[in-house]
This record gives structure tokens, C-alpha cells and sequence, in this order.
């Protein structure tokens, strides 16, 4: 693992992109910084700008206009950024999979790390599948 | 003014505009108007009887193009629906945005949504699609097919 890989596991700072959500999956986003679900203490703090983030979590279905920006956005992250798809519509745009603004699920848009299913995913899901990811990352899953 | 006396009114003074009359619920009319005489019936309405424009929506509906105005009288609680069929192979009507300025953006997103060409807009451009989106082709309308040949329609699974 690389250096950088390791610095960034021991405090991944998250930015929160809404490609066109319903909001829902973001409110569980922001559920689990609460003191009840605690995400800060796997060292979890939303980061103000992409330029500082180590992880970006993506939810909403990823329409063509976001989609521009998404991509954007993922250049500016510094490298390495892992990038965790949150909700149905950011796996596989749910109900929104024949809809004329929604071409393409994000992983064929920008390399995703981590899938979290559900609409929406529970702050104990996205829990599991921030700690699966550091797992996956370390080598240890 | 009490509801009847408005809705009486109403029928009186655009006789000859209104194709239909429902009298829906005690809270919800339905006008249905000559597409020409909009202008006539949605300024009387907005600017004498001191209505609110709500919002504008259109219905692709197979037979014609369907555009309600939709304008509520929060005095007597009730909300008024304009209501005008347009033609499907060359929908036009005059626009409302010169009248009141709300009806602007709800009239751009209409004209790309659906196509309907509306006369006297003073800005008609794009609000909500992308800029490749290709001319001519109109989302929401009954007839839309899929254009884009990238697009990815199934799950992977």
C-alpha cells in the first residue's frame, strides 16, 4: 500500500455530491455524522471543497447535466480519491433507468470503489460500507 | 365577489372563448377556452379578479397538446384552470410572459419539453435541458424516442 493510500485511510475526509437525488440519500449522509451513528470516529469529516477530500460519495442518478460536472469535479480531486456510490440511483438510476435525462450509471461515467444499495441505504449500511471500503483498501477483506 | 357570482361573471364575459365549463369540485373549475382568446381570459383573471398564478403544465395527450393555466383566488378559495388544446403537428399559442413575468420560465420549460411554440415570449431559450440535447426532438411527447445511441438502458444484471 502506498504511502499516500495509508495517510489517507487513518482520516478520509468525504465530500458529498447530489447528482440529482431526492435529497433522501443525503439525509442519511448527514444522519450518520450525527452522535447516534458517529461516522467521525473512523476519523470521517465532511471536507468544504473537493480539493480537500480523500473520498467522494455520490448519490442521485447522475443526469446529463450533473453529469458534466461530476467529471469535473473528479479531476480536481487529489489523487488517489476513492469515490463511494450511494442509494439505487447512483448503482443503477433505480426507477429512473428509462429516463431521457439519465443515460448512464455512474460507474460507467467515473471508476466507483465502493456500492452502497438501498433507497435509501440506512446510516448502519453506509456504516458497513465505509468500514468494508477501508477494509478492501487495506487488504484485509 | 361570492364564487358564484364570480364564476358567473366568468361565463358571461368570455361566452363566446369558452369551449367547456367544469365545475369540478367546490374548490376546482375548469375553463376550457379557445386557444386565440388566452391572453384575454388569463389577464382578466390575473389582473381584475386579482388572482395568483400558480403554474402552468402541459399534457401530451395524444389527440392535441394540452397547456393549464392554473390560477387560484385565495379570497374565495378556489382555484381556476384555464385549460387549451393546441394542435400536435404545430402547436402555438401567445405567451403569457409579457403579462406577468411568473409565467416566463414555466413557458421556456414547456417549449422544450414539449414544442410548443409560444408567440411573443420575449426570451425562449433553453431552461432545463443540456446543450447537446439535439433540435427538435421533445421528451416528453408521446412520439419520443430514445435519440441518444450511448445511452445504456439495462442494469447489468
Amino acid at each position: 500500500m502506498s504511502l499516500t493510500l495509508r495517510a489517507l485511510l487513518k482520516s478520509p475526509w468525504v465530500f458529498h455530491l447530489s447528482t440529482g437525488s431526492c435529497n433522501n440519500c443525503d439525509i442519511e449522509v448527514l444522519d450518520c455524522l450525527t452522535p447516534r451513528f458517529d461516522i467521525e470516529r473512523f476519523g470521517m469529516l465532511l471536507a468544504p471543497s473537493i480539493k480537500h477530500a480523500d473520498v467522494l460519495l455520490v448519490t442521485g442518478s447522475c443526469n446529463r447535466k450533473s453529469a458534466i460536472r461530476l467529471k469535473r469535479l473528479y479531476e480536481q480531486a487529489p489523487k488517489p480519491c476513492v469515490v463511494v456510490a450511494i442509494g439505487e440511483c447512483s448503482l443503477s438510476r433505480g426507477m429512473f433507468i428509462h429516463s431521457y435525462n439519465c443515460p448512464l450509471p455512474l460507474d460507467k461515467i467515473i471508476p466507483v470503489d465502493a456500492y452502497i444499495p438501498g433507497c435509501p441505504p440506512k446510516p448502519e449500511a453506509i456504516i458497513m460500507g465505509a468500514v468494508k471500503l477501508i477494509q478492501k483498501l487495506k487488504g484485509t477483506l | 365577489m361570492t364564487r358564484e357570482e364570480i364564476l358567473k361573471d366568468l361565463k358571461q364575459r368570455f361566452k363566446e372563448d369558452i369551449v367547456n365549463f367544469f365545475d369540478k369540485s367546490p374548490k376546482r373549475v375548469y375553463m376550457e377556452i379557445k386557444p386565440e382568446s388566452l391572453v384575454k381570459c388569463a389577464s382578466y383573471i390575473f389582473k381584475e379578479l386579482k388572482a395568483r398564478f400558480n403554474i402552468a403544465s402541459g399534457v401530451d395527450s395524444r389527440t392535441a397538446i394540452e397547456i393549464l393555466y392554473h390560477f387560484s383566488l385565495e379570497y374565495i378559495n378556489l382555484l381556476v384552470s384555464l385549460r387549451v388544446k393546441l394542435n400536435r403537428n404545430n402547436p402555438q399559442i401567445d405567451s403569457l410572459a409579457p403579462v406577468f413575468k411568473g409565467a416566463n420560465w414555466i413557458e421556456r420549460e414547456i417549449h422544450e419539453i414539449l414544442g410548443v411554440d409560444f408567440k411573443g415570449h420575449p426570451d425562449l431559450r433553453r431552461l432545463l435541458l443540456p446543450d447537446e440535447w439535439p433540435k427538435g426532438v421533445y421528451p416528453l411527447r408521446c412520439d419520443y424516442t430514445e435519440w441518444d445511441k450511448n445511452a445504456i438502458r439495462d442494469r447489468g444484471v
